[in-house]
Parts: C-alpha cells; sequence; structure tokens
C-alpha cells in the first residue's frame, strides 16, 4: 500500500440473497485509487456499479474483503462507526432526489456541517459563497422542489463537497439529466473535486466524462475492468 | 373487470400487509363497539320482557298496583261479580336462596287452576301431562315448588329435596316437587332465576297476606267492553295497563341511556372511517404509477374505481365479519356492564346472557360496510384522476391537498357554527344534541390540518433558531406530508378531545352530586326500611321503630320518608313523602327563587313539589296543578317548587306526609332521619340504633351514605369509560396506521440522511420527535374541541336525557390527561415505524424513489 493511496479495495465479494438463491454481484475484486484521482465506472445497468459505490461508502458491507480509506478498513467498523465515518469522509451525489425535500437549499448545504461541527456564522458565509458562485446567490431559502432537475444536482455537488470530504462518490449524477444539462453538471463536478484536490469515484453511463476522467473502469462479469 | 387488472393491484397490497391488517382493524374495532352494545342492550332488555312473558303468558294486559299491592277480593269481584274468566292472580317477589347461591330469584305464586289457560312461557316447554301433574301437586301440597333443571343441577338440588328462601327476613322452607326443561336458549334463560310456586305458597313466603302482585288480564279481543268492566272496580292505587305498553315504557325509560351509548359506538366507528380512510389512500396514492400505466394501456376511469371500490369492499367484508365475532365477544363482556347500570339507575333486571339476532348482525355488516364504502370514495376519486401520462411526485400530490386543506379549513367554520346552532335549537331532541357534537367534532378535525400548518409554523419560528438544521425536520417533515400527518393528528384529535369532554362532563356531573348530597344529607344517622310495602305488620313494624327512635336519649328529632308511586295521568310517578323538620328543610336546593311561607304551603295546602327533572320531563312549571288518582278521585295538587335531584333520572314528585296521609292509605316509611343532640357520640348513638332494627333494615351515617351513592355513581360510567378507552384504541390504531404509511412513503428520503451520515439513533429520534409533536397538536387542539363537546355534553345532552342541570367546573388535570394521553399514544404508535426504519439499510432504502 502507498502512502499515495486514498481508497484500498482487496478481495471485496459481494451476492445477494434473492428468493433463496444467490446472487452474486462480484468477487475477489481489487482496487487502489490514488489521493486526488478522479476514477469513472462504466457498466451495463445491473452490472453492480451503484452496489460497488455502497460498499466503499460502507453502506451496505461487503460479505468478505476489506475497503480502506485513509488507511482506515471500513469493514472493520460496526454500522455506527460507519456512519460517523460517513459523516467526515465522504460526500454523495446520487441519480435524482438527492437533497432532503423538507429543508432549504442552504439549510441542505449546512446539514452536513452540522453533523460534524456547530455551525457558525462562518459556515452560513462560506454556503452563500459558494452557491453564490454556482449562481443560486437568491435561491437560498428555496425548497429542492421549486428547482429544476439540473439545479438540483449543482446543489446536490456543492452539499457533496461542503464539509470537505476525502471521497466523492457520484451514482450517476447525470442520470436524469438532458445532455447539455448533463455536460454543465459534469463540468461543474469535475472543476470544483479537481480544485479541492478530492478522491472521486463516478458510475455513470455518460460518454462525456471519458475525458475528464484520470482512469476509466467497468464491471464485466463480476469483476473490474480497467479501460 | 379483467383478472390481471386485478392482480396487478392485488400483488401490489399483498406487499403492504401491515396497511391491510390495520385497515381491515379499523374497521373490525368500529364494527364490534357499535354492535356490542347494540347486542348488550337489547339482551338486557329483551331478557326482561322475556322474563315478563314467562309467567303472564298469552296476557294482553295487566293490572297492577303501587305499593301495598292488590286486594285479592278484586280477583274474586272482577271473576264472580264481573264474570270475567280469563283473568289469573299473581304474587310474586325477588327472594334469598341463603344456602345455596348469592343470586336472587323471582318467585312467582301461581294460581294452578287458572294457569293452564294462560299458557305461559314455562308451561309450553313441558310435556301436558307432566305440567297436570306439576300443577296438581302445587295445589295439593302446600310449600313445593319447580324450579328449572338448570337451576336445580347449580344449586345442588333434586326432586323432594328441601330448601330455605329468605324475603325480607321471613324464612321458609321450600320443597323442589318438579323440574322445568327449558328447550330452547330463550326460555332457559327465563327460567335460570325462576321459583314457581302456588299462589298461596307464594304469599305465605313473601308476607303478602290478602294481596296480589299483579293481575293477568287475556283480553278477548271482541269483547273491548271488559276493560270498561274492569276500569269500574279498579281501586285507586291500581292500574290497567297492556303489557305492550309496559315493555315499551321500559324501553322509553332506558331511551336516553341507550342512545348516549350508542352515540359512543358511532364515536368509535367515526375514528375507525378515519384509519380507513387513511388506509386506502395510501394505497391509492402508492399505485399511482401503477395506475397511470393502467390508464395509458386503455383502463377507463370506471375500471379504476371499481378497482378501488372492489378492494375497499373485500376489506369491508373481512372487516365487518372478524369485527361481528369481535362485537359478540365484546358484547358479553359489556352485558354484564350494561345490565348493572339498568339496575343501578332503572329498574331490577337479572343478568342474562348475550342474545345475538339476525337483524343485529344485519345491522353490523350494513355499518361496516356503508362506513368504509364512504371512507373510501374520495380516494377512489382520486385514483381516477391520476394521468396516464405524467406521475405526480409526492410534493405535486401535497400542494394538492393544501389546496383542498384550504377548503376543509372554511366547511370545517360551517361544520362548528352549524354544530352549535343544532345543539342549541333543536328543542328537547336527545339525538339531535348528540349529532350537534358528531358535527362539532367533524368540523374541529377538518380544521386540524389548518390547525397543524400553523402550529408547525409558529414552532419553527420559535423554536428554529436554537433547533440546528437537523432539528428543524419534525415540524416540516410534519407540515410537508399534512395529507398523512393531518388525518392521523386529526383522528387522535377526535378521541382526545371526546375524552376530555366526557371526563369534563363526569367531573362536572360528579361534583354536581357531591354538592348535591353534601346539601341534601342532613341528619347524623339514616335508618333504611326496605322490603315490600304491602304488608300490614310491615307498617306496624315500621311505626313501633320510629317510636322507639325518637324516644332515644340523644336523639334530637327525626324526619322521615317514604318512597311510593301515585297514579298520575294513567301512569305510576315516584313520590317521596316527607316528614321534615328545620335541618332537613334546608337540604332542599331549589331551582329557583324561594318565598318565606314555602315549607308552610307544602304543610297545610295540597301542593308538592317536584324534582327538576321530573319538571323538564312533564314540561311543568311552578304554579301549576298536578291531578292525582286518589280514592276520592282525581286531586289536584299545586306545584310550589322544583328542586334538584340527580337520583334518578324520571324524576318524581314530593309531599308532606299530612298530605299524603290524608288521600291514601299508611305504608309505613322507607328511610328515618335521626338528629342527633349536640355532643353525642355519634359512632355509640349508630350501635344503638343497629340492635333496634332488623336484619334487612340498615343504619348508616351521613358519611356512609355519602361514600356509597358516589361509589354508585362512579359505577354507573364505568360502561362510559369502557367505551371511550375502545375509542381511544382505535384511535391510536389510526396514527400508528399512518405512521406506518407515512414512514413507508420517505424511505428513500432516511435513505439520503442516512448516507450522509446520520446514525440509526438520530433517526429514531427524528421520527420520536416527529410522532411526539403530532401527538401534542392532537393534544393541544383538543383542549379548545374537548370543551366545546363538555359544554354540549352538559348543556344539551344531558340536560335533554336526564332533565337534571349541572354546573361546569373546569378541571385542569383533565386537560393534563389529555395532553399526556395525545402525547403518549402518539410516541408508543411510533415506537415501531420509527424502529423499523432505523433498521432499513440505507443501501436498500436508497433503491426506492
Ligand atoms: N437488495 C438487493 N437484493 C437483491 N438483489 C439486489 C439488491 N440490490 C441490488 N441487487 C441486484 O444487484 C445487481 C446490481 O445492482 P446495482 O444497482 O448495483 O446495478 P447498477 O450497475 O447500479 O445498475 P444501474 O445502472 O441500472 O443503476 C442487480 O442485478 C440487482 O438486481
Ligand atoms: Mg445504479
Amino acid at each position: 500500500m502507498t502512502t499515495e493511496a486514498a481508497i484500498t479495495i482487496q478481495q471485496l465479494s459481494k451476492s445477494y440473497q434473492e428468493s433463496g438463491r444467490q446472487h452474486e454481484i462480484f468477487s475477489k475484486l481489487d482496487m487502489q485509487v490514488r489521493r486526488g484521482e478522479f476514477i469513472v465506472l462504466f457498466g451495463r445497468s445491473g452490472s453492480g456499479k451503484s452496489t460497488f459505490l455502497n460498499l466503499v461508502s460502507g453502506i451496505d458491507p461487503p460479505d468478505r474483503g476489506k475497503v480502506i480509506i485513509n488507511g482506515i478498513n471500513l469493514t472493520g467498523l460496526t454500522e455506527h462507526e460507519r456512519t460517523l465515518f460517513r459523516r467526515h469522509h465522504i460526500g454523495f451525489v446520487f441519480q435524482s432526489y438527492n437533497l432532503i425535500p423538507t429543508l432549504t437549499v442552504a439549510e441542505n448545504l449546512l446539514l452536513p456541517l452540522e453533523l460534524i461541527k456547530r455551525i457558525t456564522v462562518k459556515d452560513k458565509d462560506k454556503v452563500a459563497g459558494l452557491l453564490a458562485r454556482l449562481n443560486f446567490a437568491d435561491r437560498l431559502d428555496s425548497y429542492p422542489d421549486r428547482l429544476s432537475g439540473g439545479e438540483q444536482q449543482r446543489v446536490a455537488i456543492a452539499r457533496a463537497l461542503i464539509h470537505d470530504p476525502d471521497v466523492i462518490l457520484a451514482d450517476e449524477p447525470t442520470g436524469n439529466l438532458d445532455l447539455d444539462t448533463g455536460k454543465q453538471v459534469l463540468e461543474l463536478l469535475d472543476t470544483l473535486v479537481k480544485k479541492a484536490g478530492k478522491t472521486m469515484i463516478m458510475a455513470t453511463h455518460s460518454q462525456e466524462v471519458i475525458g475528464m476522467a484520470d482512469r476509466i473502469f467497468s464491471i464485466h462479469n463480476r469483476s473490474l475492468v480497467s479501460r | 373487470m379483467s383478472s390481471i387488472l386485478d392482480r396487478a393491484s392485488r400483488n401490489f397490497l399483498w406487499q403492504h400487509p401491515w396497511q391491510l391488517a390495520l385497515a381491515i382493524v379499523g374497521i373490525a374495532l368500529g364494527v364490534a363497539v357499535v354492535i356490542s352494545i347494540d347486542l348488550a342492550m337489547e339482551s338486557s332488555l329483551t331478557a326482561f320482557e322475556q322474563a315478563g312473558k314467562a309467567f303472564s303468558g298469552t296476557a294482553t294486559h295487566r293490572i297492577i298496583a303501587g305499593d301495598g299491592g292488590l286486594d285479592e277480593r278484586l280477583y274474586t269481584r272482577l271473576r264472580v261479580e264481573q264474570g270475567i274468566q280469563k283473568i289469573a292472580p299473581v304474587a310474586s317477589a325477588y327472594v334469598q336462596l341463603t344456602e345455596q347461591t348469592e343470586e336472587s330469584f323471582r318467585l312467582i305464586g301461581i294460581d294452578p287452576l287458572i294457569e293452564k289457560s294462560l299458557q305461559a312461557v314455562w308451561q309450553q316447554q313441558q310435556k301436558a301431562n307432566k305440567t297436570s301433574v306439576f300443577l296438581t301437586r302445587l295445589l295439593s301440597e302446600p310449600n313445593t315448588a319447580l324450579m328449572s333443571e338448570q337451576s336445580a343441577q347449580r344449586l345442588h338440588l333434586k326432586i323432594n329435596d328441601d330448601f330455605t328462601v329468605m324475603a325480607d327476613s321471613r324464612e321458609q322452607r321450600l320443597k323442589v316437587i318438579g323440574l322445568l326443561a327449558p328447550d330452547n336458549a330463550v326460555s332457559e334463560q327465563v327460567l335460570a332465576r325462576l321459583l314457581i310456586t302456588d299462589i298461596a305458597t307464594a304469599q305465605e313466603v313473601l308476607g303478602l297476606f290478602g294481596r296480589l302482585s299483579s293481575i293477568e288480564v287475556v283480553l278477548d279481543k271482541n269483547r273491548p267492553e271488559i276493560l270498561a268492566q274492569i276500569g269500574k272496580v279498579l281501586p285507586a292505587n291500581a292500574l290497567l295497563i297492556s303489557t305492550d305498553s309496559q315493555s315499551q315504557s321500559m324501553r322509553e325509560m332506558t331511551r336516553a341511556f341507550s342512545i348516549n351509548l350508542k352515540a359512543m359506538g358511532l364515536l368509535s366507528l367515526l375514528v375507525g372511517m378515519f384509519l380507513i380512510y387513511n388506509t386506502m389512500t395510501f394505497l391509492v396514492v402508492q399505485r399511482r404509477r401503477l395506475i397511470g400505466s393502467l390508464r395509458a394501456i386503455g383502463v377507463t376511469r370506471r375500471q379504476i374505481f371499481k378497482l378501488i371500490i372492489g378492494e375497499a369492499f373485500l376489506l369491508a367484508i373481512i372487516g365487518t365479519l372478524i369485527g361481528i365475532a369481535l362485537g359478540i365477544a365484546l358484547g358479553q363482556g359489556l352485558l354484564y356492564l350494561i345490565s348493572e347500570t339498568i339496575n343501578a339507575i332503572y329498574f331490577r333486571i337479572d343478568t342474562t346472557s348475550l342474545m345475538v339476532s339476525p337483524v343485529q348482525i344485519g345491522k353490523g355488516v350494513l355499518l361496516g360496510i356503508g362506513a368504509t364504502l364512504l371512507a373510501v370514495l374520495p380516494p377512489a376519486f382520486e385514483a381516477t384522476r391520476f394521468s396516464p401520462v405524467t406521475v405526480l411526485t409526492r410534493s405535486q400530490l401535497e400542494s394538492g391537498s393544501r389546496r383542498l386543506i384550504k377548503v376543509a379549513g372554511l366547511i370545517s367554520l360551517v361544520l362548528i357554527a352549524g354544530g352549535m346552532a343544532l345543539a342549541f335549537f333543536s328543542g328537547k331532541s336527545i339525538s339531535l344534541g348528540l349529532a350537534s357534537i358528531f358535527l362539532l367534532l367533524f368540523g374541529f378535525a377538518l380544521l386540524t390540518p389548518n390547525f397543524t400548518l400553523l402550529s408547525m409554523r409558529l414552532i419553527e419560528r420559535l423554536f428554529g433558531r436554537f433547533l440546528g438544521i437537523l432539528w428543524r425536520l419534525p415540524p416540516r417533515m410534519i407540515s410537508a406530508e399534512i395529507s398523512r400527518t393531518g388525518i392521523a393528528i386529526a383522528a387522535l384529535m377526535i378521541a382526545v378531545a371526546a375524552t376530555i369532554g366526557m371526563d369534563l362532563m363526569i367531573g362536572s356531573f360528579r361534583q354536581t352530586v357531591a354538592q348535591w348530597l353534601q346539601a341534601s344529607l342532613r341528619a347524623d344517622l339514616y335508618v333504611s326500611l326496605p322490603g315490600e310495602k304491602m304488608t300490614a305488620d310491615k307498617i306496624l313494624a315500621d311505626h313501633r321503630l320510629k317510636e322507639k327512635l325518637a324516644e332515644l336519649p340523644n336523639v334530637q328529632m327525626l324526619s322521615s320518608v317514604l318512597h311510593t308511586k301515585i297514579i298520575t295521568d294513567d301512569e305510576f310517578t315516584k313520590v317521596s313523602v316527607f316528614e321534615l323538620n328545620a335541618k332537613s328543610k334546608k337540604g332542599f336546593i331549589f331551582k329557583h327563587k324561594v318565598g318565606d311561607d314555602l315549607w308552610n304551603r307544602f304543610e297545610q295546602r295540597q301542593t308538592v313539589i317536584v324534582t327538576e327533572p321530573y319538571a323538564y320531563h312533564h314540561d311543568i312549571s311552578i304554579g301549576q296543578k298536578i291531578l292525582l288518582q286518589t280514592a276520592q278521585g282525581n286531586e289536584p295538587f299545586e306545584v310550589i317548587g322544583i328542586y334538584a335531584d340527580y337520583s334518578g333520572d324520571q324524576g318524581h314528585l314530593a309531599m308532606s306526609r299530612h298530605n299524603f296521609q290524608h288521600y291514601w292509605s299508611d305504608l309505613g316509611y322507607s328511610g328515618i332521619g335521626v338528629y342527633a343532640k349536640d355532643g353525642t357520640d355519634l359512632q355509640q348513638l349508630e350501635n344503638q340504633l343497629s340492635k333496634l332494627v332488623t336484619a334487612e333494615q340498615s343504619v348508616k351515617s351521613d358519611r356512609a351514605i355519602y361514600k356509597a351513592s358516589m361509589e354508585m355513581f362512579e359505577q354507573t360510567f364505568t360502561i362510559t369509560e369502557t367505551l371511550r378507552w375502545l375509542s381511544a384504541a382505535i384511535a391510536f390504531t389510526g396514527v400508528f396506521s399512518a405512521l406506518m404509511a407515512l414512514q413507508f412513503e420517505r424511505t428513500r428520503q432516511l435513505g439520503i440522511l442516512r448516507a450522509i451520515g446520520i446514525t440509526p439513533r438520530q433517526l429514531t429520534a427524528l421520527i420520536f420527535g416527529e410522532t411526539g409533536l403530532m401527538g401534542l397538536t392532537a393534544g393541544l387542539f383538543a383542549i379548545p374541541a374537548g370543551n366545546v363537546v363538555a359544554y354540549v355534553l352538559i348543556f344539551v345532552v344531558y340536560q335533554r336525557s336526564f332533565g337534571w342541570t349541572m354546573a361546569f367546573y373546569f378541571n385542569p388535570w383533565v386537560i393534563y390527561q389529555g395532553l399526556a394521553l395525545a402525547f403518549i399514544a402518539a410516541l408508543f404508535a411510533g415506537i415501531f415505524p420509527a424502529l423499523k426504519m432505523a433498521k432499513t439499510k440505507p443501501a436498500e432504502a436508497l433503491r426506492t424513489e
């Protein structure tokens, strides 16, 4: 393991039990992601991209194998510890309905901060500043359902970054958007993440992302294939 | 309808077994409560009627007398002088079989010779030859009796066994000479606590020498003139009534009680309807995608509507069937409570078992299915409006329901105003009074979502800045999903408001009665002289006892009362005959300004005072004259006072003993009040008095009477409290079901919260925060609603039901209890959904949408 590795995945296996039958998604995956790397994950629908991201974030525990982020082995942690780990170290962007509908845009951004510390005026300024950069200055107090899908995704990206996590996991962040909007969202993600020097794994079908990625994998026959 | 269509949606239902089960529970409990009350009430009354038929048989009329009974010579006169053939004398009263059991039995003495023509129920069960053997033996052997096989078994008696019966303080040995074999459940009921003897034996056992309890008359339809013939020879204290009108008047007497009970049953059903509505809305809304797809492939609106109604119908049938089974079981329990209450406040009925009639079951079925279909109409219509193209998001649905809530707010104001108007402008109708409570409750329920939204906004405004982002969620979630939370809060609010209303009413009533008792119990000790007032020796004994009491050195003075009946307007009216002294006169609380000469007029002139319920039921005002039937014909008595009395809801008259003795024969006393000289040791005096009285007479201090009366008061409300808990249980189920639906609908949202680092414990806390808030909101809103309900109960329903007025006593504890009830119920209902959500794996939660 190099000191550079942000994420180390060893011998990761996962299967689901479905109506009595064991359904294996992956077996014995290995992968190393360096700090600041942008990894893109391709794969057919149902190949296990979401499952993989859930394993990396500790949302879902694997059957066997290890997920090590910043030297911490997630599979050795309890559910509670993994939750606390996520709070501090991981940012998420999902395909849609990322935001808490009953919180305003600003509150959605403040929530991850509040989970790790006391919110100060400085935090509020930080949120306002970030949103201003995304051209949301006048929509701080809007509720998510007043925003378009693309706008929601941009807010979701801001939320994933606001608490300064080490790793960003994005699961088809443009899946629900039209081509143009999708492109904009991807570019935003790319610039923000690159600028902050964050490690990112993104699952997507979008080909636009190829130019931005450092490395590209796809899940094929229950294992990772580098492209 | 195509079976694939059915299957498409039914598969969905099976994925929500919880919701289905809860909807069925809602229907079942609502139906159960309604029919259990109906069954128990009807069984009690039917038992009473059947018991009457046991010995009256084909009798169409009956001659009954007030206290003192009928002279048996009346019977001879009717038969011999008037030549009326189809009449039969009866001497009957309750007796104790002290050696065998605590139960009391009804002893009926008949004339075996004529009895056959009456074809009483007990005879029909027997083989003809057996009956005549029994009758001959009853006649020829003194001190013999018949009882049912079942009773004999219960009492461990066999044919030719002797047993002791006790009436008043007389004891007598009787011999069992025959066992009656009832051939069906009804007659078994009737015979269960019956002893049949020859009339002479009965008179001896009961001490009714030369007296009869009643004379049964079988009236030939072709000879109506016989009625007039009988009327001519009837003494002043006797009345000829038809057996139908007697059972009718019994029903009339318990009508108010019965209506109030049934209203409580309907309340449960109303709360149950909220539950059904909530479930069906959930099941419809969750299927909006499916329904949209069905519409897209060509399923018509009508088909969708039928589909939803069909499902509801299925649920209704299952729920109703379970409800009926449950209702019969519950009725068994209620039967005891109801007959106890009827015993305590109306008339004596024997405990019986539950009788279930197809009509009552039919009523239950109609109610269950009707209520379900009514509750399901709105979601069924909503389903037909789902667009085939665009699937509405949850928030779009919510904004649609916001519009509805505004409309509901306006309707609610109309309902509340209408309810108030109905309450006060519906004359004397009890049903309309209760209907107004339903309107009010429903109005408040429709206002609940608005109130909830307002409260949540207020909470945020007040506490938002201190709460942090996470803790802003509970009030926000309540507002955001108001179409669910609002219904749960409304159902809970109704149940709690009903509880608060009833508690305030019962509390006010209790306070009023307590004050009345304290005011009217003026004597130091009370001697009660129970027993049949027909016998001359009892009257003599009463007088002797009173003289002895007056001679005791520590006794300063006495008062006395006789409770009896006098005929007015062709019915018996209860009359209390008083001998009052300076102290006891102060015990009357008049409902109007009283002149100085009232007591003077009470003693000297032909006057009566009447109780408040009597004045209410008979529309009596001061100065009016009441005609009372005396031996010399009808005499007018002027009403000079109306006084508070909570001892019975039919009300009665009161007159001075002086007045009474002038027109009616002496009947002894029912009670004597003893006023001790200052400084007397009351305990010692009580002991002294106790030695003077017989076994069934008793001496009680004013405290003891107060205590016993208050206990009786509490007892009459046991049934009310039981029923109230049942509707609270249904409300609880409603909240539970709504919360389950709610948590299910926001699985995805909770998944996101978990993904960004919210722990299961925090999630649980959030959900408890939300349910607790819902409970508090329901509780808070139930306070004004409950007060309005109490107000209408006290000043409209109870006054109309029983004719008495009481003061409104506000008790803050009732409010705290109501709040706590709502809060705790909601928290409890939240436990399972909270745990379930906390346990849901975030990965799975995120897969849903
Ligand atoms: N809880 C579960 N139980 C059973 N099978 C599951 C479960 N979760 C996922 N699967 C299965 O695992 C496989 C991988 O699912 P996953 O969601 O990871 O695919 P994906 O690559 O993200 O697909 P898509 O591109 O459509 O999002 C699928 O075949 C899915 O049916
Ligand atoms: Mg996926």
